[in-house]
């Protein structure tokens, strides 16, 4: 039996939980993680970055392929105030996706970051709220600095065919850096 | 269920180890059981044995019994110890090509 694992990023309120929500084939389970966070202050008197603990919660759904294989869906918890010390939950996954909404763009700086530094696979899933502006994706695209190899893809969390083809994307993004 | 957990400060469960000795441990790792019951088992980890019949992830255990993660790692890696769960390793940089087109395949089909 192997597990492969994805992770859902983007700020808060950006539909992680109900992208999970739309695809996983069970209720979606949370269970409770401690993080590490960096505090953005800096202690005066040591000038050692401040470290606390948050205990954050997060979602996660599953997808059985076969007798041998499962897939394994995580939201990020949403700490944008904080540096992101998501270490332990991305360790091992084998793509992610960013949700960006188009009214907050700067949100999803952290996690498009995160997963650039770490070389972790991704696409960039524009959750297109209503009455929100339609930028366009070369827009979208110079405004995060994205390559062109990283898809940009329009996505309603609300919506399960919306979400499918998003994960599609990542998945065919994975194949297409494989056969390189 | 949650009763439970809102009454015990959730490290209790664990004796107040709050770190498994088997780092290799991750949220989606799986865990099946030996086969061999859950004769001997405290609660905690009776309910594991239990819930591990079939595999399940390290994530979905924590979910399922209601406790944070990082007791769930605790209590499965006791398990593992004394053998009386099997870890399924996967190496998540090793996918080939053959399993990302069933993953495709599998996601259309939602």
């Amino acid at each position: 039996m192997t597990s492969v694992k994805f992770v859902v990023a983007g700020g808060f309120g950006v539909g992680k939980t109900t992208f999970v929500g739309a695809i996983s084939e069970i209720t979606p389970l949370t269970t409770e993680a401690a993080m590490t966070t960096e505090s953005l202050g800096v202690d005066d008197t040591s000038l050692v970055a401040a470290k606390t603990t948050t205990t954050v919660a997060m979602d996660f759904g599953r997808i059985t392929v076969d007798d041998d294989l499962v897939m394994y869906l995580f939201g990020t918890p949403g700490q944008e105030r904080f540096g992101f010390m998501w270490d332990d939950l991305c360790m091992g996954a084998i793509g992610a996706v960013v949700l960006a909404d188009t009214r907050r763009l700067a949100d999803c700086f952290d996690a498009v970051d995160y997963f650039e530094t770490r070389k972790v696979p991704f696409v960039v899933g524009m959750n297109r709220f209503e009455g929100s502006h339609r930028h366009s994706i070369p827009d979208i695209r110079e405004a995060l600095g994205l390559t062109d190899d990283v898809p940009i893809v329009d996505c309603d969390a609300r919506h399960k065919d919306s979400v499918k083809s998003v994960v599609i994307s990542l998945l065919e993004h994975l194949v297409r850096r494989a056969g390189r | 269920m949650s009763s439970q957990s809102d009454l015990v400060r959730p490290f209790v469960i664990t004796g107040g180890r709050t770190r498994a000795s088997d780092a290799s441990l991750r949220i989606e790792t799986m865990v099946q059981t030996n086969g061999d019951g859950i004769g001997g088992a405290d609660f905690e980890h009776a309910r594991i044995l239990e819930l591990c019949r079939e595999p399940l992830s390290v994530g979905e255990v924590a979910g399922k019994l209601d406790v944070p993660l990082g007791v769930a790692m605790v209590l499965v890696d006791d398990l593992v110890a004394e053998n009386r769960l099997v870890v399924h390793h996967s190496d998540p940089v090793d996918i080939e090509l053959s399993v990302l087109t069933k993953m495709i395949d599998r996601v259309r089909a939602l």
